[in-house]
């Protein structure tokens, strides 16, 4: 059968084909024309912060070493020894002044170049060491701490790629006096589902909580996300959805942190703290971006920010039907480690692999994938299409705005991935 | 806490067992309300995560080298450990359980754990020290079957009416997290 991109996301992107989400040709197009060209997320610098610090990434199914080199800068290589492939760091995280490659011991610095070639000594025309370190990723870029790596040496700078975006993400990190800090090694699960899904849900999926969550979240809470809930686009594939809060609201209701499980129950130091973080918001972020409290974020193609259970996450593809899902807790760097200990749970107690919402997410998201592979269904495509044509833009916040049930993130998603796989129709 | 379990009477190791077997028992069966009762108040239920930790020169030769305990970003760590739980959180697991729209659970997974290896390793007052291991076997419709091990690191309070779980730490053996979920009642 053969396969033309247009005819897989309809002109307004109202219609999805199944076929999108299940096609391996579509996967194929999928890393070459999207996460070949986009700035793709490898870590934050608080995970390495002294020379030699590295941790693992991922861009696509490449695995990455991060690292910070004994020079002070960021380096990103890609984790593969030159001779004959093998990975040359096993370790999620560590420090070191060297990668030594287990099969014959050629060794490499924290920055990737090659070091030693044990064999050398015994040959007569030495190999050129400077070929040979590991592949370094072309572009890299941090922004807010918040490193990314592109395979595009080309592409526009992190600062624009991001745009608009850079409003709404502040929003959160400015509220604190040093920024954010990721805390510990990523919880990475494994899914049989498709990457994409995963990251629509977190980037303006808010209406499913009313009923996929109904066991967990109170009518009333939902209702109020509803009431006082936006949705934003800035480009196509970035959005944000969040709470503007009334401006007479009290300050635990508008204070960021103390809905969660740590939040509510952790106590008078950490409710404290969190009191003082609200009381300094309107100083730092001004008066708009003080009422707001964060839900869902995302940025294309595949990081989300979970602002409301404080969680960044990478959705990994690994083929079109499983995806190795990453997911960090972040924490406000100033806070004393007491009360980032407490805060952690806002995140642990409803998400990541034991999350009691999260269970609920990750089941559907693999029984969507289940009804992306049947077969005599291709005559209808998923229905994207609430909410058409609704948005629009705002006085106060940038890019195009609506409720919360308008579903044009996710038709703006699936139209920059039908024209950025159209691009490359063809070559694949 | 030393390395050998406790001498301890048959009479005691049979209580041990008995109650490990009832909660087992208890959880398999789906009887989640019951197994509350079997749980102090002041619980604390503990999952660290568990990473690929780079190997430590200096302790090479040595047992330390590769210890379970490197591997565990728990409680006292700046990393994030998996579940830091009380018994509010276990209470909402339990309630959803028997709602009808907790989608995840509709319909519920079919489990049976083996739970072996009881030590009594320490014992102050009336608090005990326990280790026990477990496999699980977990069935869901639209889902691979999957077996969960782990050990459990119990702190059991011996009271009049039997045993309550003080404190439970799962220590849960995957490389990958390839499971539909952690969440539940190990
Ligand atoms: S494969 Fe890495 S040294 Fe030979
Ligand atoms: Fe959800």
């Amino acid at each position: 059968m053969s396969l033309h991109i247009s005819e897989l996301v309809n002109e307004d992107a109202s219609l999805i084909s199944r076929r999108c989400w299940s096609d391996e040709r579509v996967y194929a197009l999928e890393k070459r024309g999207i996460f070949g060209k986009s700035w793709l997320f490898l870590g934050h610098e608080s995970q390495i912060k002294q020379p030699g610090d590295f941790v693992q990434a991922y861009m696509c199914e490449t695995p990455i070493i991060l690292s910070r080199g004994q020079d002070g800068g960021i380096y990103a290589n890609i984790n593969s020894c030159s001779h004959r492939g093998l990975p040359v760091c096993r370790a999620d995280h560590g420090n070191t002044k060297r990668f030594v490659c287990p099969y014959h011991n050629w060794s490499y610095s924290v920055e990737g170049n090659l070091m030693t070639i044990p064999q050398e000594t015994e040959v007569v025309r030495k190999p050129d060491k400077s070929q040979l370190g590991l592949k370094r990723v072309p572009r890299v870029e941090a922004w807010r701490g918040m490193i990314f790596g592109s395979f595009d040496e080309a592409i526009i700078p992190l600062d624009d790629y991001l745009g608009d975006m850079r409003f709404y993400l502040d929003a959160f990190f400015d509220r604190f006096p040093q920024g954010i800090e990721f805390m510990g090694a990523p919880h990475r699960w494994v899914l049989n589902a498709n990457w994409k899904l995963p990251v629509e849900n977190q980037l303006g999926d808010v209406n499913h909580g009313a009923f996929l969550h109904s066991s967990i979240i109170p009518k009333e809470a939902q209702d109020m996300i509803e009431k006082l809930g936006y949705s934003v686009v800035t480009t196509p594939g970035h959005g944000a959805t969040f709470r503007l809060m009334p401006e007479d609201s009290p300050i635990d209701e508008m204070a960021w942190g103390m809905e969660g499980m740590g939040g509510m129950f952790g106590g008078d130091e950490v409710q404290n703290y969190l009191r003082e973080v609200q009381a300094q918001a309107a100083e730092r972020v001004g008066d708009l971006r003080a009422r707001m409290k964060g839900l869902t974020y995302g940025i294309y193609p595949n990081l989300s920010f979970l602002w409301s259970n404080t969680s960044f996450k990478v959705s990994h593809p690994r083929g079109p039907g499983k995806v190795e899902y990453w997911s960090w807790s972040v924490v406000p760097a100033d806070a004393p480690d007491s009360i980032k200990k407490i805060l952690r749970t806002n995140y642990s107690s409803f998400f990541g692999p034991a999350g009691i919402l999260e269970q609920e997410d990750s089941e559907v998201w693999v029984q969507q994938f289940i009804g992306s592979n049947i077969d005599f269904a291709d005559d209808r495509p998923y229905y994207y299409g609430l909410g058409l044509g609704e948005e629009k833009p705002h006085a106060e916040l940038p890019g195009l705005v609506s409720v919360t049930a308008n579903e044009f993130y996710a038709r703006h998603f699936f139209a920059r991935w039908r024209d950025e796989l159209q691009a490359v129709e063809g070559m694949v | 806490m030393s390395n050998q379990s406790l001498a301890t009477s048959p009479e005691e190791q049979r209580a041990l067992e008995r109650f490990y077997f009832h909660e087992a028992r208890l959880l398999d069966n789906r009887q989640y309300q019951q197994w509350l009762g079997l749980v102090s108040e002041q619980i604390s239920y503990l999952m660290p995560s568990r990473v690929n930790v780079q190997v430590d020169n200096r302790a090479r030769g040595n047992e330390d080298m590769i210890s379970v305990e490197r591997e565990l970003e728990d409680q006292e760590s700046m990393g994030c450990p998996i579940r830091e739980e009380t018994y509010i959180h276990l209470m909402v697991r339990v309630e959803r359980a028997y709602k009808i729209n907790s989608w995840s659970e509709n319909p519920p997974a079919r489990t049976r754990r083996i739970v072996g290896n009881i030590e009594l390793m320490a014992r102050e007052d009336d608090s005990l020290s326990v280790l026990s291991n477990f496999h699980l076997y977990y069935a869901r419709p639209g889902n691979e079957d999957v077996i969960y091990s782990g050990q459990r690191r119990d702190t059991l309070l011996s009271q009049e009416e039997g045993f309550h779980i003080g404190r439970r730490e799962v220590v849960m053996d995957y490389a990958n997290i390839a499971m539909p979920t952690l969440g539940l009642l190990f």
